[in-house]
């Protein structure tokens, strides 16, 4: 069976990561979500992958060049213009032959257990569409699913509104017919109207998924999507080429990659991950859901905790960065500090754009997108955003006459 | 866009080879192929239509064969006809190809052919790989050889699959582009357009990869790669997958599967014959000294009876456990002793009724298995007509039984001119529109009940409580939660608190309140009282409410609050949010839902 990743969104809530890559190529526990998605698929059994692209797609597919997919056969299908969701799924319609079944997927979803397995495995017994559905961590969800006991549903709505309500909501993972695209074109390419003609008409069955499920909508859930992969893990692996100096100490199920160096006295408390090549200085503690990528640089004394550092990022020696993400290229100087909590323990809001965000966290960070500098001695509010590629000059106590 | 299907084994195959290719009819399906084997003579069947139809007109199931390759087809090349449709043989008949893809220097080769003689049936693409494969096979005498060289003369897409006469227990497959996946089994091997084809019957899958062929027999398979001409050591993936799956309808667990079931187990329960019915309310009527029995779940079914017919029917029936009946029931020929089973073959109970029926009581039972020994012990049986309950933890079971019993409960209650008939369809009436709600609530509560589960799941002890007839129900919930979330719960009336319980309330004890309409003033008051004995010492209370959001707004720690309803089947509802409740704990905890530890489906042992 052919799948169809969706990956061309902008996701403007994740900014400052969403300019500068789709959000799909954002890295979580050490990989991105997109490689994710391939390693599920290919033990799912499915190798023939259509990637529709469109914002950043240079980015997407000079990285995927970069790499071995051991056997995936990767196509891209370019959205040219940004006109919703069906109409990126129409762009693949000519990829499919009349009759021919197809996985979509939406490439902001996340899954750590194989939710591709579950949906063919439904596929496989009811011979029909099939749509995941699951339960999400909030009812703020769109595609609100109503089921009767044969796993048919039987109407799909927008928000409902009412007290205490939760309805298993479309998790966007969908196995559907070529018939689909005509009931696209049909429905002036919206996925909603073109989804229920497939509920009044051939009939729409459900899987229901039960595992974790993250829809990555925030860059604060960068975090929730690290901790869900890495409280998958069933065990440690290190590199043959890594190097551990003496007196590293690890504990619980660490993952430490080719050409990665541990210097002497570092503690790596899994779950964590250390990226190709990366460095690790004397003395550093790493606390479990750290997530460090490729040829980053953690100077001597650093403490990470929860927090996701992307490719190539250096951070100078005596910091602290908790609860947070940074963006590929960061360079942070000695003795930064991302403050991770207030005073009072208030849930800390977000200011990403105009208006405040709440998160609901009692412990959060700060978000630094891609090449970010932050000067030495800075220390940084808790959820404060860094817009790309911004220079945050050094703070000084005492200055030169 | 096609679909390649291929088996060879110990025994016959054609059924499975009828599986594989049906399950890839959602590749394509405008016409279908099989080719067999019958010793060294190649057997060849093939039509336009759909698999079933296909398999239905030419018998294909009557063929026997250790090995055979299917095909079903998307016309790319040439018409919808018999003609066109795959498997394709060679002139001489010794070989049969299907492929799935698109030859595209097909037509130079195809004349090159025809001008050497070759004789064409078809329009299609494929056809000049039957005919190269004979014409090479001529000059090599090598199977293999031939399908090298074909597979090095052919350009464009494809996967592959062929069988020869020269050598009839083998399989040989390639694929460049098209997908193509071998299945590995004991004494068995498949090739498939994808693992659909072979996945019931085997986990272990090897996905090719471009440019490699692979050849098959019964208990070996090599794949080599096309370029090198050696042998590829391929890992076997094992493919996740359930295989309980279907069975259980998509639903990840029997559990729900159960839970859902209930709109129509409830209504299926109200179909019930009335004359059989009615049978067991003249019993009730014209006995004394009568008991209801059950154990475990069934044991709180028997009490919830016990306070429906006593509020319906103004008669008091007590609630024996099936295991204490014998110490503690005085059974006369006057008595009458109303069983309940899901089984049908409960120890205990059973026991109990034997011992029942030797001092010469009348019995009579609700059972969900038809023919179970209870079923066939009683002077009255009514079958509930559920469906299998599979999952060790009753649900649907139990909530239809407590609806038959209120069923009885208002029958007597007319017969004995309690109620008036009037009351009695409006009861009915309430009855009747039970499965819709129940319906509504699953559709629509689960995410919150969720939510809720997965907050408190770290909470160690419970109290369920709840007044008149939601102490049964508070007792089964607490059971749900004990049984399949493995966590302390303890069920009681809500009146017991002050006389004890109220102690132990502290930071580590949760309490859920199953809280009455309003409309049921006494009882809701009294509940209330309950709560604020809770709340008074900083108790967490989860409130299952039927008044409106704002109302007494604090006196829950969390509410879930539920569409109005008519109060005979508020505690049946609020019975559905306790299983659901029990269940999501279960699976944040990640418990063995459908087979809790140390627990049997039905328990038959003393």
């Amino acid at each position: 069976m052919k799948a169809i990743i969706l990956a061309a969104g902008e996701g403007t809530h994740l900014s400052p990561f969403s300019e500068t890559r789709p959000i799909s190529m954002i890295g979580v526990a050490g990989r991105t979500m997109l490689d994710n998605t391939f390693a599920l698929l290919k033990s799912a059994g499915i190798n023939d992958i259509f990637i529709v692209v469109g914002h950043r797609k240079d980015k997407l597919i000079e990285r995927l060049q970069q790499q071995d997919h051991n056997g995936l056969n990767l196509h891209y299908v370019e959205q040219k213009r940004k006109l919703g969701i069906g109409h990126a799924v129409m762009q693949v319609k000519n990829k499919i032959s009349p009759g021919e079944y197809f996985l979509l997927l939406y490439g902001d979803t996340l899954t750590a257990e194989n939710i591709f397995s579950k949906v063919q495995q439904s596929f496989h017994s009811f011979k029909c569409p099939v749509a995941s559905i699951c339960l999400p961590p909030s009812n703020q969800m769109f595609g609100n699913v109503f089921l009767n006991a044969r796993m048919e549903i039987t109407k799909i709505v927008e928000k409902p509104k009412g007290n205490n309500l939760g309805n298993y909501v479309l998790s966007g993972v969908f196995i559907l017919p070529a018939s689909f695209f005509k009931l696209l074109e049909s429905s002036g390419n919206s996925m909603e109207k073109a989804l229920k003609k497939v509920v009044a008409g051939e009939g729409l069955r459900a899987s229901m998924w039960e595992d974790e499920w993250l829809d990555v909508v925030y860059p604060w859930e960068i975090l929730t999507a690290n901790k869900m992969i890495m409280d998958s893990w069933q065990e440690s692996s290190i590199a043959k080429t890594a190097t551990l100096e003496a007196n590293v100490t690890l504990q619980g199920i660490v993952h430490i990659k080719a050409g990665a160096i541990i210097k002497s006295g570092a503690v790596l408390e899994g779950p964590c991950c250390i990226g190709e090549g990366s460095y690790i200085g004397n003395n550093s503690l790493i606390r479990s859901y750290t997530s460090v990528g490729k040829n980053c640089s953690v100077g001597s004394g650093v403490e990470l905790k929860n927090c996701v550092v992307m490719d190539n990022s250096q951070i100078g020696r005596l910091s602290f960065v908790g609860d947070s993400v940074l963006g590929e290229n960061v360079d942070m100087g000695a003795g930064c500090m991302t403050v991770n909590r207030t005073v009072d323990w208030k849930p800390i809001s977000v200011k990403n754009g105009k208006r405040p965000m709440g998160t609901g966290m009692k412990k959060l960070g700060a978000f630094l997108g891609d090449g970010v500098v932050v000067g030495a001695g800075n220390t940084l509010q808790p959820g404060t955003v860094v817009a790309p590629g911004k220079i945050l000059p050094a703070c000084y106590s005492v200055t030169q006459k | 866009m096609c679909g390649i299907s291929g088996v060879v084994g110990l025994k016959n195959i054609s059924e499975l080879l009828f599986e594989g290719v049906r399950n890839l009819e959602y590749r394509g399906y405008d016409s279908c192929g099989v080719a067999l084997m019958n010793k060294t003579r190649l057997i060849i069947k093939k039509d336009t239509g759909g698999v079933e139809e296909f398999y239905r007109k030419h018998n294909v199931l009557q063929l026997k064969s250790k090995i055979g390759i299917a095909h079903t087809r998307w016309a790319t090349h040439g018409k919808v006809t018999q003609n066109n449709t795959h498997p394709f043989t060679s002139s001489d008949g010794n070989f049969a190809v299907v492929h799935n893809g698109i030859i595209s220097n097909y037509r130079p080769l195809r004349e090159q052919l025809k001008k050497e003689g070759f004789k064409f049936s078809s329009e299609t693409d494929t056809e000049v790989l039957a005919h190269l494969l004979e014409k090479l096979y001529k000059r090599s005498r090598n199977v293999e050889k031939a399908f090298v060289k074909m597979l090095n003369l052919i350009e464009g897409t494809f996967s592959l699959a062929f069988i020869s006469s020269y050598l009839p227990e083998q399989i040989f497959c390639a694929k460049r582009e098209s997908p193509l996946m071998l299945g590995i089994g004991d004494e068995i091997k498949f090739v498939g357009s994808d693992f659909n084809a072979f996945l019931d019957h085997t986990k272990n899958a090897v996905i090719l990869d471009d440019d490699e062929y692979a050849i098959l027999s019964r208990d070996t398979y090599v794949v080599k790669s096309l370029l090198s001409k050696e042998e590829v050591t391929k890992p076997i993936i094992k493919i996740e997958w359930d295989s309980e799956t279907s069975k259980k309808g998509g639903y990840p667990h029997y559990m729900l599967k159960e839970i859902y079931e209930q709109p129509q187990t409830v209504s299926n329960a109200l179909d019930l014959e009335a004359s059989g019915l009615d049978e067991i309310v003249d019993l009730f009527a014209k006995s004394r000294n009568s008991y209801f029995l059950g154990v475990g779940t069934t044991f709180y079914v028997a009490k919830y009876a016990k306070y429906v017919f006593s509020q319906l029917a103004q008669e008091f029936f007590p609630s024996v456990s099936s295991d204490e009946f014998m110490v503690l029931a005085n059974v006369n020929k006057q008595s009458l002793v109303f069983a309940l089973s899901q089984s049908g073959e409960t120890f205990d109970t059973l026991s109990a009724l034997k011992y029942a029926k030797s001092r010469g009581a009348r019995t009579a039972a609700v059972v969900n298995v038809m023919g179970s020994s209870i079923a066939r012990l009683v002077d009255k049986v009514v079958l509930q007509g559920s469906g299998p309950e599979i999952c060790v933890i009753s649900t649907k079971a139990a909530l239809s039984q407590m609806v038959i019993l209120t069923v009885l409960a208002m029958k007597l209650a007319l017969k004995k001119k309690v109620i008036t008939r009037k009351t009695y369809n409006q009861y009915l009436q309430a009855l009747q529109e039970l499965p819709e709600i129940i319906q509504g609530i699953l559709n629509e509560r689960s995410g919150f009940i969720h939510r809720l589960a997965s907050k408190y799941s770290g909470s160690r002890n419970w109290l369920y409580l709840g007044r008149g007839v939601y102490y049964p129900i508070a007792l089964e919930a607490a059971l749900k939660m004990k049984e399949v979330a493995y966590i302390h719960a303890e069920g009681m009336p809500g009146g017991f608190l002050k006389h004890g319980t109220l102690a132990m309330i502290d930071d580590d004890v949760f309490s859920i309140v199953f809280v009455p309409p309003p409309e049921d003033k006494a009882l809701y008051e009294l509940t209330l009282n309950s709560i604020e004995e809770i709340r008074a010492r900083s108790g967490f209370v989860l409130g299952i409410h039927f008044t409106e959001q704002g109302k007494n707004q604090d006196l829950y720690s969390e509410e879930l609050i539920l569409p109005k309803v008519h109060p005979l089947t508020a505690p049946l509802i609020q019975l559905v949010i306790g299983q659901l409740f029990a269940y999501f704990t279960a699976t944040s905890l990640k418990r063995n839902i459908d087979k809790p530890r140390f627990l049997a489906k039905s328990v038959t042992v003393a």
